[in-house]
């Protein structure tokens, strides 16, 4: 089994980032080259479609950090959708969730930030 | 299925690699279950696991891949206990300033959250010194 693969594809302007496995210390740096290639690519607004997302640990968690004040400066931002119960809660015991808006699926995610991107 | 008998334990010992992350994490999970914690508080623990292990391999041996890092598992009675060992650059209870996850919504950064979730994850953790290593002892109750 493969630790972690990332597809990456468009819909209505926005990034779609679809990680499946775990992001732990050991992935940390595939999943942060993926987010600073699109940064580097002008691809300011993300959504993170954590559908196949098993966990995701600290080291997942700072790189999304590392990035949110880059994107937001570009009026952008990181968005987070289909969070499984424990990635969810990991968000929540550090109140990332209110940082970081999370929807119930993409096609919610991107209605609410229709016309935004 | 039958929990374990009080006090039975088992220990492992890994390279100081990331990639032995998962499978530690995976022990950890599935020995939390056999504990007779649920599916949610058993990837609690997991991830606890996942963060104080890499603490070791990071910050502990600096990402040297050659040292070892040792684990125990014990069935408690109503809990699991997990020690962790190094012989790197270990921490003691008076060092670990746990950040306000509210100053973290503020003023984002990276790094810090690991032992913020190990302490929101798990009943208890210690950071303790003897016989040379240091140790990570974290406690879970089985509720």
């Amino acid at each position: 089994m493969t630790d972690l693969s990332i597809q990456v594809r468009d819909a209505e302007g926005v990034a779609v980032v679809r990680p499946e496995g775990f992001i732990n210390a050991h992935t940390v740096r595939q999943f942060e080259g993926a987010l600073e290639a699109l940064v580097q690519a002008g691809r300011y607004t993300i959504l993170l479609d954590c559908q196949a997302l098993n966990y995701i640990s600290s080291a997942g968690l700072g790189a999304i950090m590392g990035l949110i004040e880059t994107v937001r400066d570009h009026q952008g931002d990181i968005l987070l959708c289909s969070l499984q119960d424990n990635v969810h809660t990991i968000f929540d015991t550090l109140g990332f969730t209110q940082l970081y808006r999370v929807f119930g699926s993409e096609a919610e995610a991107l209605r609410a930030i229709g016309g935004q991107v | 299925m039958r929990p374990p008998a009080e006090s039975e334990y088992f220990r492992l010992s890994i390279p100081s690699q990331t990639r032995y992350l998962n499978l530690v994490t995976g022990l950890a999970k599935r020995a939390a279950a056999l504990a007779g914690m649920d599916d949610a508080t058993a990837a609690k623990v997991s991830i606890a696991v996942d963060e104080a292990v890499t603490n070791v391999i990071i910050h502990a041996y600096h990402g040297e891949p050659t040292h070892q890092v040792d684990l125990e598992l014990r069935f408690l009675p109503g809990a699991l206990e997990i020690r962790i060992w190094n012989t790197g650059d270990g921490l003691r209870d008076d060092d670990v300033v746990l950040p306000d996850p509210r100053e973290y919504v503020k003023h984002p950064r990276k790094g810090g959250l690991g032992l913020l979730l190990m302490s929101r994850f798990m009943d208890e953790i210690h950071f303790l010194e003897a016989d040379g290593r240091s140790e990570c002892r974290m406690t879970k109750k089985v509720v």
